[in-house]
C-alpha cells in the first residue's frame, strides 16, 4: 500500500507491507525491515534493520493546531504531513506578496493595539500586544506594508488563531 | 505543626507537599476552577476550591485562602513563590487568623519587598547598590519628568516595578525615545502582576553577571548564607538556567558576597528563607540588586550541592527551631548543580506560550537527576498561569560532568501535545560560551537575536526517515477506538479518515 508523506517540504513515497514478524517499509525506493511494537495509543518502539538493528523510541500525536502528525523520534519532533499538505512557517507572509494576516498565536487578551488603519509599518514593527500566561507578548509585522484591517479590540479575549490585523 | 495549607499550585505546591510528607505533616491544597485535576490537588491530603481560574479570583484572594486554612484546621500556611508569597498583607492576615506564616514577618516582607526601601536597607548595611532612583515613581508622574530622571542616571537604563520580581514589569531602554513606551509597558505589566504600578529606574551595568546568595534566618538571631547561585542565563530578564557554584566567583569573592548578604538580612531582622540578588560587574565588584523574601524557584540546585532541604528548614524555622547547620559546610559546595526551567513555550516561534493538553510525558531520571514538576500526561497547561511545567536539575562531581548529565537528561525528556523549551536547552548547553562559563545577563538575548529565529529543532535526515516510517506504521497499527481523548481528537479523526479512505488499515 503506497502513500505520500511530506517532511520538511519533501514528498516521500512510502510503502508498508506486513512481513512475518514485522513490516517491510520502502521509502523512496529504499526498504527497511522494521519490528514495531505499540506501547500505548501514541507510543511505538521501532527496531529498524539497516546496517545495525537500531532502536527508536517514538511518540506520534496529531497536532490539533496544524492537523499534522507530530512524530517524536526520541526527543526530536518531526512534523509529518499527508499527501501534499504543506507545512508553512507560522509567520504567515513573512516574505512574498499578498496580504499578511497576523493571528493570535495563543489564547490571551489583547492589551494594546499599537497601529491604526491606513498606517504604514515596517518589518518587525510591533503591532499588537497580547497578554497570555502573565506575560505581554508583542506581535510584530513580518514585512513592510500598510495596515488595512484591524480585527482586534483592546481588552478583548482572543482564541489561538484569531485574526487580529491585516497588512497589505 | 500537624497540618500545612499550601497557598500555591504547580511544581512548587508539589515540592512543598513532599517536604510535608517527609516530616509527617498533612499537606492541604487549594485550587482554582481549572486546577481541579492538577497534580498538587491529587497529591494532597485535602483540597479546597478558592474560585475561578483567573489568579486575582483565586490564588490571589487572601480571605478565601485564610478561610480554607481555618476550615481545614491547618496550623500554618506555606506561600511557595509568586502569587501571595511576597505580599505582606497576606502574611499579616495569616498571622491575624492565629496561624503561622512559613516565611519572614510581614514587616520584613514590606521593607524588602519595596525595591527602593530594600536598596536603602542595603546601603545602611554598608553594601553597595546599583545607581538609580531612591524613591518609587508613582503612576501619575509625567513622562517628561521620568525622562529627566533617566538622563541624570544615564542610559542604558532599566525600568523596574517597585513590587517586581521574576522579570515582570521590567524593561531595558537604550534609546531615550523608547522610554515612555517602556514605562507604559512596565506599569501595565506591574499593575497586572503585582497590583502595584509604581516603578523605579536603575542604571544598567555593562555585561554584569547575576549572582545570588541563599539565606536562612531563625527566630533566635542566626542568619546563615549559602554558596552562591549563578543566574546570568536570562531571556527577557527571566532566569532560564541556574547553576551553583558560579565559575566567576573565587573563594575570596564568595566570602565577601555571602558576608554582605548576611549583613543585609541581619540588618532587617530577617527570618526564614530569603535570597539576596547581586550584580557582579566585569571588574569583580558586586552591587546589591534586591532581596526575594521567599523560597526561590532555583532552590533545588543549592539543595543538591549542600545536602540541605530548604523547604524542611523553612518549616522547622517557622515552628521555632534553631538553625543547627554547620555554617562552613553551607559555603563549601559539594560538586556542581545546574537547573533548566522547562517552559510550555515554542522556542521556534519567538518563545510564545504553548498552552494545551500534555498527551504524553516521560521525565528523565537516573543518577544525579531531579525533575521537580507539576505536570502530568492528560493535564492541560492552563493559559492563566506561568507556563513553567518543570525544573530539570542535574548534579555531578564537577561542572563538565553536570553539563554532560543535563544533556543526557534533556535527551530522555518526552513531552508531546505542547511545545517546550527542551530543544532550546539542548542547543544552549552545546554553546562554547556556556560550556566555558563566559556569559552575562544579556548574553542569551544577544545570541538569540543573532540567530534571528533559526529553528532549534532541525531533524537529521535519519530522524526524518524514521519519522516517515513511524508515521506510516502508526497509521497501520492505530486501532479505531484509541487516540487522544481531547481537543486533538478532531485532528486525529481527520488523520484516521484519510487512512481509512486509502485503505491503509489492514484490519
Amino acid at each position: 500500500m503506497q502513500h505520500e508523506l511530506e517532511v520538511a517540504g519533501r514528498t516521500r513515497e512510502v510503502t508498508v507491507t506486513r512481513t512475518g514478524d514485522g513490516f517491510a517499509v520502502t521509502v523512496d525506493g529504499h526498504t527497511w525491515q522494521v519490528d514495531a511494537a505499540r506501547i500505548d495509543g501514541q507510543t511505538l518502539s521501532l527496531l529498524v534493520d539497516n546496517v545495525w538493528r537500531k532502536s527508536y523510541d517514538i511518540i506520534a500525536t496529531p497536532d490539533p493546531a496544524t492537523k499534522y502528525l507530530t512524530v517524536y523520534v526520541g526527543a526530536t519532533p518531526v512534523i509529518v504531513a499527508r499527501n501534499g499538505r504543506r507545512r508553512g512557517r507560522k509567520e504567515s507572509g513573512a516574505s512574498g506578496a499578498g496580504p499578511q494576516r497576523v493571528f493570535a498565536p495563543m489564547p490571551g487578551k489583547v492589551v494594546r493595539i499599537l497601529v491604526k488603519t491606513g498606517e504604514a509599518v515596517r518589518a518587525r514593527q510591533p503591532l499588537v500586544v497580547v497578554e497570555a500566561m502573565k506575560m505581554e507578548n508583542e506581535l510584530r509585522a513580518g514585512r513592510d506594508g500598510t495596515i488595512t484591517d484591524i480585527h482586534a479590540r483592546e481588552g478583548a479575549s482572543v482564541d489561538a488563531g484569531a485574526l487580529l490585523i491585516i497588512i497589505q | 505543626m500537624k497540618k500545612i495549607l499550601i497557598a500555591n499550585r504547580g511544581e512548587i505546591a508539589v515540592r512543598i507537599i513532599r517536604a510535608c510528607r517527609e516530616m509527617d505533616i498533612a499537606p492541604v491544597a487549594v485550587y482554582s476552577e481549572c486546577d481541579r485535576t492538577a497534580l498538587h490537588v491529587r497529591s494532597a491530603d485535602e483540597a479546597y476550591p478558592i474560585g475561578p481560574s483567573e489568579p486575582r479570583d483565586s490564588y490571589l484572594r487572601i480571605e478565601r485562602i485564610v478561610d480554607a486554612a481555618l476550615k481545614a484546621g491547618a496550623d500554618a500556611v506555606h506561600p511557595g513563590y509568586g502569587f501571595l508569597a511576597e505580599n505582606d498583607a497576606f502574611a499579616a492576615a495569616v498571622r491575624d487568623a492565629g496561624l503561622i506564616f512559613i516565611g519572614p514577618s510581614p514587616e520584613a516582607i514590606e521593607t524588602m519587598g519595596s525595591k527602593t526601601a530594600a536598596r536603602a536597607a542595603a546601603k545602611r548595611a554598608g553594601v553597595p547598590v546599583v545607581p538609580g532612583t531612591e524613591d518609587p515613581i508613582a503612576p501619575d508622574v509625567a513622562d517628561a519628568k521620568i525622562a529627566r530622571i533617566a538622563s541624570s542616571i544615564g542610559y542604558p537604563v532599566l525600568v523596574k516595578a517597585v513590587a517586581g520580581g521574576g522579570g515582570k514589569g521590567m524593561r531595558t531602554v537604550t534609546d531615550p525615545r523608547e522610554l515612555s513606551n517602556a514605562v507604559r509597558a512596565a506599569r501595565s505589566e506591574a499593575g497586572a502582576a503585582f497590583g502595584d504600578a509604581a516603578i523605579y529606574l536603575e542604571r544598567q551595568l555593562t555585561r554584569p553577571r547575576h549572582i545570588e546568595v541563599q539565606l536562612l534566618g531563625d527566630a533566635h538571631g542566626t542568619v546563615l548564607p549559602f554558596v552562591e547561585r549563578e543566574c546570568s542565563i536570562q531571556r527577557r530578564h527571566q532566569k532560564v538556567v541556574e547553576e551553583t557554584p558560579s565559575t566567576a566567583v573565587s573563594p575570596a569573592l564568595r566570602q565577601a558576597m555571602t558576608s554582605a548578604a548576611a549583613a543585609v538580612a541581619s540588618a532587617v531582622g530577617y527570618t526564614n528563607a530569603g535570597t539576596i540578588e547581586f550584580l557582579l560587574d566585569q571588574d569583580g565588584r558586586f552591587y546589591f540588586l534586591e532581596m526575594n523574601t521567599r523560597l526561590q524557584v532555583e532552590h533545588p540546585i543549592t539543595e543538591m550541592v549542600t545536602g540541605v532541604d530548604l523547604v524542611q528548614w523553612q518549616i522547622r524555622i517557622a515552628r521555632g527551631e534553631r538553625l543547627t547547620l554547620d555554617p562552613a559546610a553551607l559555603v563549601t559546595p559539594r560538586g556542581h548543580s545546574i537547573e533548566c526551567r522547562v517552559y510550555a513555550e515554542d522556542p521556534d516561534n519567538h518563545f510564545l506560550p504553548s498552552p494545551g493538553r500534555i498527551v504524553a510525558l516521560r521525565t528523565p531520571g537516573g543518577p544525579g537527576i531531579r525533575d521537580d514538576s507539576g505536570a502530568a500526561a492528560g493535564l492541560d497547561v492552563p493559559i492563566f498561569y506561568d507556563p513553567m511545567i518543570s525544573k530539570l536539575v542535574a548534579w555531578a562531581e564537577d561542572r563538565p560532568r553536570a553539563i554532560a548529565r543535563m544533556r543526557r537528561a534533556l535527551g530522555e525528556y518526552r513531552v508531546a501535545g505542547i511545545k517546550t523549551t527542551v530543544p532550546f536547552f539542548v542547543w544552549l548547553l552545546a554553546q562554547a560560551e556556556f560550556v566555558d562559563g563566559r556569559f552575562h545577563t544579556t548574553y542569551l538575548d544577544e545570541v538569540l537575536q543573532a540567530r534571528n529565529g533559526r529553528p532549534f529543532v532541525e531533524p537529521s535526515p535519519e530522524a526524518e526517515d524514521i519519522a516517515v516510517i513511524a508515521a506510516a506504521i502508526h497509521t497501520v497499527l492505530s486501532p479505531p477506538s484509541t487516540g487522544p481523548q481531547n481537543g486533538a481528537s478532531c485532528a486525529a479523526g481527520q488523520w484516521k479518515s484519510h487512512a481509512r479512505a486509502e485503505g491503509l488499515r489492514s484490519w
